[in-house]
């Protein structure tokens, strides 16, 4: 006879060997290690929850320190290979392979281990495609997950930086997988229920928050006047004409000096209420001005950002907040918002290419992709118009008769032409090419297609590629933005003239823009204390953000 | 002494909107420092940019020159007065001294030493000795440390202005220590170990650099204020500086035997009190300080009432 509960008699198995080391649901933090060599078992697949921001810190720790004769061989998948200790469970043998999706911090040592054999790849995804994985063919068999708080039950409070928790529990729990909890705290009552208990096998009680990166803060003291120029320019030139009022943004500073410019330069253009008032975004420091300024409708975020929680808790209008009053940010959903109900992501990257794929990987860096695909592609799927929508579908294809034209997501492409370190920000070919082939690997790490990038801004002016009619105009159009890097140096000046007389190309002076006013005193925020003073000290900065 | 509010015009940093209210002295470059701090159009520069005096050495590493090596000295009016003045772009190699650098600030000093009655303004925006060019860098310093004692014994005051970016750091600070006054803002930093150095080499547990509140708890211009290592403290804004300059101009600056062994007395004293703290929030509670917490928000107008009041003021010093 067929035996169709397998996988929870199996679950109950190992609920029953961890429960030894349990009062209740609750572990003491030093009992971890145990726990875990109980529960686990070799070959499993594990989520070991951690992306760009959050991590199970300890847990990590704990997994590491287990014994890797009884432990070993793990298979595993997670968003974020970004701790130290992510990798010392490859070094030490425990774990095997890896499925995963950004990997910032560690993207040097773990081209290496890649490169070395250490690690078994299966491949690299965005968070969302990661997440669609969990529930079709990568659904682990234990995730490993961190909270804020827990009660005795098991219900947990995951705050403001809830972020994967929810998807990684629903694929985990509803599949007779076991959950186990690190949380800073035990309490009586959770502040509010993120995770109902009956989805947690088992808590460990931490006795510390756990980590949290504040990766989406930018100094406004270190914006430079070309990052206010190219700001300036996808302002004036790409969010007013399209009427941009749904979008995303990037964590890079030219990003970051477009928000800062709202209450400033997009005031004096009459912009208020007409452009950027809708956003898939974390809880930037930098959107503060904008928002106070009263630009800003409301924000769906991936996750929180350190020292964001008293300015939040005080403008749940603008932001999504739970029965505590604190951020619900949600990863998984809000990829989905940005993928779907945004008309517009623009963002920085390293390398563009003469097609305009773009790349952060250099040779000896994998650093994932994180999110940006996803922001940063057209959605096919997608079916409801709006005004820039069809506006870029139309640059695209003026033959088609507009009932059957689809419409374009804007992706924007904004940088200097020398970027970091003075490295060019074009180039002929991507190192990632370069890299996948080292690595043997089916696909180059592009970030962004060609086909999907519909603008590249740098202080050179704007290259508006859905108005290129073929691969020539689209070399020749990127080379006229590209300066004076060696791929600018190259370009057919004829060609270029009259893409730009076809507006094809803009100079700033074709918007009106005078390079000599991209001055800091535009800057609604010039140093991290200016955003204190227009939160109205609400925004409790970290410390190394501070000059105070 | 102090800078009211009223005379600096400046409200506290950031409650302005951009583009409005007084012009950052963090921000400006060493020009625009020079420019609007001084009488307007009296700033007449020597070795200026035309005559292209570059460093020697830095071509030996592949390192960009710059036409005035990262320094504007000149001389120009202060308030209806003659003042010598040197500037640090600390933009430029962060500000650090290099042989150039360093030997056109040791020739303005020693100019005003010839002429010993031309005040001296030294806009500090400096990380320190530039190591490609160790040796002479140095040297630099020792000569300019020189040159300002000589200068105040002749009867010269010599003023050092701190709020850049670089801060004021390595033999910047040892030359800080030897000015007759020193104006400095919040943003401004005086030490001569940086937070990266101390803590390579004495561990992160010694101090971590990274952690900025504490960084500027340690260096940073209300600490150096509060201890009175800096005896004005203004608004980071050139109108403030300015106006606090122009009053420390008009002090003695000289040195004698008497000024130096009160000078060896306060920072005796100094270390008697505050030597065995471990933070500033110990030093300023031991001030008398009512709420030490709240003291790195504060904004300029409520912090300056409180260092008169609390603040070590030792202007027999120095």
């Amino acid at each position: 006879m067929a035996e169709w509960q397998q996988n929870r008699a199996r679950r109950d198995r190992r609920i029953e060997a961890g429960i030894k080391l349990a009062e209740g649901k609750i572990v003491a933090a030093g009992d971890a290690t145990r726990l875990l060599e109980a529960v686990i078992q070799p070959g499993d697949r594990v989520c070991l929850e951690g992306d760009n921001q959050k991590q199970a810190d300890l847990l990590s720790a704990a997994l590491l320190a287990a014994d890797p004769a009884r432990l070993n061989t793990l298979h595993m998948v997670q968003s974020g290979v970004v701790l130290p200790a992510h990798l010392d469970l490859f070094e030490r043998g425990i774990a095997k392979r890896l499925d995963y999706a950004y990997s910032g911090p560690q993207s040097a040592r773990i081209a290496a281990m890649l490169f070395g054999g250490k690690i078994e790849l299966g491949a690299v995804h965005t968070y969302l495609e990661l997440f669609a994985r969990y529930f079709i063919d990568l659904t682990p068999h234990v995730a490993l997950i961190a909270a804020v708080s827990a009660d005795r039950d098991g219900n947990l409070y995951t705050g403001p930086n809830t972020e994967d928790t929810p998807t990684v529990v629903e694929a985990t729990a509803f599949k007779d997988g076991i959950v186990i909890a690190q949380v800073g705290e035990i309490v009586d009552h959770v502040p509010r229920v993120d995770i109902p208990g009956d989805r947690v096998h088992f808590v460990v009680d931490a006795g510390r928050p756990f980590f949290v990166e504040p990766l989406f803060t930018r100094d406004p003291a270190l914006i430079t006047e070309t990052q206010i120029l190219t700001a300036m320019l996808a302002i004036k030139g790409i969010y007013a004409p399209y009427g941009v009022r749904r979008l995303n943004h990037g964590i890079g500073f030219s990003t970051a000096a477009i928000e800062l410019l709202l209450p400033t330069f997009g005031e004096r253009l009459g912009l208020k209420g007409k452009i950027a008032t809708h956003f898939a975004l974390n809880p930037h420091p930098a959107l503060i001005p904008a928002i106070e300024a009263g630009w800003v409708e409301q924000i769906h975020s991936f996750g929180s950002e350190v020292g964001m929680d008293g300015y939040i808790r005080a403008r749940p209008d603008i932001y999504f907040t739970g029965s505590d009053g604190s951020l619900r940010s949600n990863r998984a959903f809000s990829q989905v918002a940005g993928l779907y109900a945004c008309d517009m992501f623009i963002g920085s990257t390293l390398q563009i290419d003469l097609a305009g794929n773009s790349s952060t990987v250099t040779t000896s860096r994998v650093a994932g992709f994180g999110g940006a695909p996803n922001m940063g592609s057209d959605a096919r799927g997608r079916r409801h118009p709006s005004e820039p929508w069809l506006k870029a579908g139309a640059d695209a294809d003026p033959v088609s008769p507009a009932p059957l034209r689809r419409g374009r997501k804007l992706v924007v492409q904004i940088g200097e032409t020398f970027g970091e370190k003075n490295a060019p920000q074009f180039v002929e070919r991507l190192d990632a090419i370069e890299l996948a082939d080292r690595l043997k690997l089916d696909l180059a790490p592009v970030m962004i297609y060609g086909d999907d990038v519909t603008h590249i801004v740098t202080e050179e002016g704007i290259a508006n590629l859905l108005l290129c009619r073929s691969p020539a105009e689209r070399e020749q159009a990127i080379r006229g933005v590209a300066g004076y890097t060696d791929v600018g140096l190259a370009r057919d000046r004829k060609a270029v003239e009259g893409l730009r007389a076809r507006g094809v190309i803009c100079r700033p002076e074709d918007l009106g823009i005078d390079p000599l006013d991209a001055d800091r005193s535009l800057l609604a925020a010039r140093s991290i204390k200016d955003l204190v003073h227009w939160s109205g000290g609400l925004y409790d900065p970290p410390s190394r953000f501070r000059n105070w | 002494m102090h800078v009211s509010r009223a005379e600096s015009g400046g409200d506290p940093v950031g409650s302005r909107p951009a583009g409005a209210g007084p012009r950052s002295w963090y921000e400006a470059s060493a020009r625009q420092r020079l420019d609007l701090l001084l009488d307007p159009g009296s700033f007449a520069e020597f070795l200026a940019p035309p005559d292209r005096v570059v460093s020697p050495h830095l071509a030996l590493f592949d390192l960009p020159h710059q036409f005035d090596d990262g320094i504007a000295v000149g001389r120009g009016r202060l308030g209806g007065r003659d003042v010598l003045v040197a500037a640090q772009e600390g933009r430029f190699m962060g500000g650090a001294f290099g042989e150039v650098h360093g030997a056109k600030l040791t020739g303005l000093v020693k100019a005003a030493r010839d002429l010993a009655s031309t005040p001296v303004l030294i806009l500090f925006d400096t990380g320190g000795v530039r190591l490609q060019e160790a040796n002479a860098g140095e040297l630099a310093i020792a000569e300019i440390m020189r040159a300002v004692i000589e200068a105040r014994a002749a009867g010269v005051p010599v003023v050092g202005l701190i709020g850049g970016r670089a801060g004021c750091y390595g033999g910047g600070g040892l030359i800080a220590a030897c000015c007759s006054a020193l104006v400095i803002s919040e943003q401004g930093r005086i030490a001569v170990s940086g937070p990266e150095v101390i803590e390579t080499n004495r561990g992160v547990e010694e101090f971590d650099s990274r952690d900025r509140a504490l960084v500027w708890r340690t260096m940073g211009g209300k600490h150096r204020r509060l201890i009175g290592a800096a005896g004005t403290f203004v608004d980071d804004a050139v109108a403030a500086f300015r106006a606090a300059a122009i009053e420390c101009i008009g002090e003695n600056g000289a040195i004698d035997a008497a000024v130096l062994a009160a000078e060896q007395e306060r920072l005796d004293t100094r270390v008697q009190r505050f030597g065995t703290m471990e933070d500033g929030l110990d030093i300023w509670a031991a001030l008398g300080i009512p709420d030490p917490k709240s003291v790195p928000g504060m904004p300029a107008e409520t912090f300056i009432p409180l260092a008169d009041q609390f603040g070590v003021n030792g202007h027999d010093a120095r």
